[in-house]
């Protein structure tokens, strides 16, 4: 049995998060940090640089002149969505690999789902900038990656009893390793510096009985979870899906209209998304 | 592949069964009012709204298939005089049955089957208004989002904007503290520089003092003994003393240039002189000791070099009497040249090479750059055999670069050496009149015009060296110990003449002059003057000084005097400046 903190470090041991991905959280959290900064940092990593560039120039921001200086790139794109992008880039290469029980090509495709309509939904619905959500949304399930990693047999069981219909996935990987990816992942995330509202969607996407505000990052991704795991985007295939909480059915019962429109575009918006993040 | 996953995939829950086709009836109900819906759906179930309809199996089994058969409303009696209906509904997948109120075949009427028709299309517009209402809400939220990030952004890049100003504005205070700083300390360097540096000129100026002082003493005297009745032996040790006191001066003087030129002191003196004039002295000297080893020493002068120059002639003889005075010294046979030539004209004058030629030792190449340095000589074991400290060379190269050249060496071992430099020459405009302060003692004959004068001297040695040589040219002499003594002297006795130390106790001799000089123009006070009182032109001062500085000499001047003359007082020196001050 192993507790969070043990498979984080076993983790870390082996795979770090970039700097780059950490400096431009750290940044982005700076009240004080300028483009400047950013310039400085981003242009040591050239891929960054081009996937930068790559999003600027591209459609979806309809920019009249080609830009080709890394600060005006983050001028145009915000810091924060300009984050998201070092974070994606930096997590891809985290979610390689996996089998029949367990995979994490699956799970990357489950976390990208996540964050796409967890982003969607917060546009959309609430009409609040997403960045933070996108980010929650890519990130919430990296505890999984970690207990991959880690503790990959026990994982493995843990996801084979949920298959099973033994229970949902956290309270069979509490019996299969002592921990679950929530707590791992909080923990990790808390080392990367996200933001105090990330943390606490990764903690909490997959406990229902506390109450979050409809509106909270929290909340969103839970609804965001429900909904990609009803698609079958999930790491653990053909695992049951919990119900969704009363007050989140409420909601979506009460905008009814809505959600149809928002499961209807998922597809377009996933499609924008692969080309602004080059998420495959 | 997958297929896009629809609503009600995803929230299979939450949707009641049919929910879309109930609310399409609802909506239906209340378009036609009192009419009885019943949908059929394609999995056997069935959706009602409105007013109860009821229908027998077999009755509905044949308005099924009249109404999949054709397109359109169907009918059927309903065997109580009205009409059963039904229609295909391909968009909500199934059949719906309806009744009327009215008793009357809808078909009947010309707008009947068109307004159930329109009733359906409209129910079906209603319920897919729904979702456009949400997209158009969805759309409205993220245009307002959009404005919200765009403002945002605007607001990001004005605080980066502000901010990137504040870090200029710290940079720019911490780079101009920075700079200040270093200003300051630049300039406490450079003042503590300059007050170091002043303190070894005073330094040197004192040095100069200390030395010449005895120096003075013991070459004049020495030369007063030659001129008495000495043994052959004693006239040689006279001799020796005085050579020996000669050479030491002359190192003193290379020392006291070399740190004069290293404090950047030394500065060139350009007047009018002579040139072939002094190549001819310079050869001169050396004509006889060298004829007594077996050199001869030969100078030329090229013709299209001007004879009368201007520049510092007492520089540029101390550069040739050094350099012949190392030919000779590593000369034992042959011969010394001193040439001038002139490699071309200028408008103000020429570019002349100067060149001293030997048939001496000559210098290894390795060594040839090493012989300018300071207390070198070609090699060390020379240093034993030829004497000298090796400063000449340092001395002269940079002389000659004061004067614009730069001196050369070209040489062959055991076949002799070749010092040359090559420096611009300006022609003077008027002919020089030979100063005759030097040479062996030309103007020994000349007498000078003052027969009394009152010698201002503190040092007691001095006073009687320069008492005795005065004394010796059929002169008065009164003698002062400082500056209020002279004044006391001037008071009761007629002087034609005052030589004036310039450093003295009590009153200095600076002081002094100025005083004289203030007396002078004073009708009523220099009435009380017998030096003073009768004279028509102001009494002629010579200062005396060890200092050998341009600045003491131009103190002199400034004070009112009419000559200078450094220590030591040497005989020659001191006829000279008596009879140029006439």
């Amino acid at each position: 049995m192993m507790t969070a903190k043990d498979i984080v470090k076993k983790y870390s041991d082996t795979k770090t998060l970039p700097h780059v991905a950490i400096k431009v959280s750290q940044l982005v959290n700076d009240e004080r940090s300028t483009m400047h900064d950013f310039e400085e940092i981003i242009k040591l990593d050239p891929v960054l640089v081009t996937r930068l560039l790559r999003l600027v120039n591209s459609p979806y921001f309809g920019l009249v002149q080609k830009v080709e200086s890394i600060t005006k790139a983050v001028v145009f794109c915000g810091m924060k969505q300009l984050r998201n992008l070092v974070a994606v880039e930096a997590l891809r290469q985290m979610f390689h690999g996996g089998d029949e029980q367990f995979s994490r090509e699956k799970l990357w495709l489950h976390s990208a789902t996540v964050a796409i309509l967890a982003e969607m939904i917060a546009k959309r619905i609430f009409g609040f900038a997403a960045e933070d959500i996108f980010l929650a949304g890519i990130v919430h399930d990296i505890g999984l990656v970690a207990e991959d990693q880690v503790a990959g047999e026990a994982l493995r069981k843990a996801a084979k009893a949920v298959q099973q219909g033994k229970g949902e996935l956290i309270q069979c990987e509490q019996e299969a390793i002592g921990t679950d990816h929530c707590e791992v992942g909080v923990t990790l995330a808390r080392d990367w510096k996200l933001p105090d509202e990330v943390l606490k969607a990764i903690k909490y996407h997959h406990d229902s009985s506390r109450k979050f505000p409809l509106q909270s990052i929290t909340s969103i991704i839970q609804l965001a979870e429900f909904m990609a795991a009803k698609m079958q985007y999930s790491p653990v295939p053909h695992a049951p899906v919990p119900a969704l909480s009363e007050s989140l059915a409420r909601h979506v019962k009460n905008m009814m209209a809505n959600y149809r429109v928002i499961v209807r575009d998922l597809p377009s918006e996933m499609a924008k998304a692969r080309e602004l993040y080059q998420i495959e | 592949m997958m297929t896009d996953p629809t609503f009600d995939n995803v929230f299979d829950e939450l949707v009641a069964q049919n929910e879309r086709q109930q609310v399409f009836l609802r909506l239906l109900a209340g378009l036609l009012p009192g009419v009885g819906l019943r949908l059929l759906l394609v999995d056997g179930s069935t959706v009602v709204a409105g007013a109860a309809l009821a229908l027998r199996p077999e009755r509905e089994k044949k308005l099924l298939e009249s109404a999949r058969k054709r397109a359109g409303v169907v009918a059927l009696k309903d065997g109580k005089g009205g009409w059963l209906y039904a229609m295909e509904l391909a968009e909500l997948e199934g059949v719906l049955f309806f009744v009327l109120p009215n008793k009357a075949d809808l078909r009947s009427h010309p707008l009947g089957e068109a307004s159930v028709h329109n009733g359906v299309r409209l129910a079906l517009m209603m319920q897919e208004q729904e979702e456009l209402h949400a997209q158009k809400e969805q759309f409205v939220r993220q245009i307002g989002m959009l404005k919200q990030q765009h403002g945002k952004l605007i607001e990001d890049n004005y605080r980066q904007y502000r901010l990137n100003q504040e870090k200029d504005k710290e940079y720019a205070k911490r780079l101009e503290s920075e700079i200040s700083q270093q200003t300051a300390e630049l300039r406490e360097a450079n003042a503590r520089l300059a007050e170091i540096s002043r303190l070894k000129s005073d330094f040197l100026a004192n040095m100069s003092h200390e030395l010449r002082t005895p120096m003075n003493a013991i070459i004049g005297f020495t030369e007063l003994l030659a001129e008495t009745q000495l043994t052959g032996e004693q006239g040689e040790y006279a001799q020796t003393i005085r050579q020996s006191a000669s050479s030491l001066l002359s190192l003193i003087n290379d020392i006291l240039d070399l740190a004069k030129i290293e404090a950047g002191k030394l500065e060139l003196d350009p007047q009018p002189f002579d040139l072939p004039e002094i190549m001819k002295n310079v050869a001169a000297m050396f004509k006889i000791p060298a004829h007594a080893k077996g050199v001869e020493v030969f100078w030329s002068f090229d013709k299209r070099v001007p004879a009368q120059v201007w520049g510092d002639g007492n520089r540029l003889r101390q550069i040739l009497v050094n350099l012949a005075g190392n030919a000779m010294k590593f000369t034992e046979r042959g011969r010394i040249d001193i040439v001038v030539e002139c490699i071309k004209e200028t408008e103000q004058g020429v570019l002349a090479t100067f060149a001293v030629r030997d048939t001496g030792i000559g210098i290894p190449e390795a060594r040839r750059q090493a012989i300018f340095e300071k207390f070198t000589q070609a090699d060390g074991s020379t240093t034993r055999k030829y004497g000298g400290t090796g400063l000449g060379l340092a001395i002269c190269q940079q002389l000659v670069a004061l004067m614009g050249g730069e001196i050369a060496v070209e040489s062959e071992v055991g076949k002799g050496s070749t010092f040359l430099f090559t420096i611009p020459l300006v022609a003077a405009r008027e002919p020089v009149k030979i100063a005759e302060t030097d040479g062996a003692g030309k103007n020994a004959a000349a007498s000078p015009v003052a027969t009394s004068i009152l010698l201002v001297e503190d040092n007691i040695v001095n006073q009687k060296l320069a008492s005795i040589l005065l004394s010796r040219q059929g002169l008065q002499v009164g003698l002062a110990a400082d500056g209020v003594e002279a004044l006391a002297q001037l008071k009761t006795q007629e002087f034609d003449l005052v030589l004036m130390d310039v450093q003295m106790p009590n009153m200095d001799g600076l002081t002094a002059t100025r005083k004289i000089r203030e007396i002078e123009a004073d009708p009523a006070a220099r009435r009380e003057y017998a030096s003073l009182r009768n004279r028509e032109t102001p009494l002629r001062i010579i200062g005396l000084t060890a200092h050998a500085r341009r600045e003491d000499e131009q103190a002199c001047y400034e004070s009112g005097m009419n000559g200078f003359l450094t220590k030591p007082i040497v005989k020659d020196k001191l006829i000279a400046a008596l009879t140029a001050v006439q």
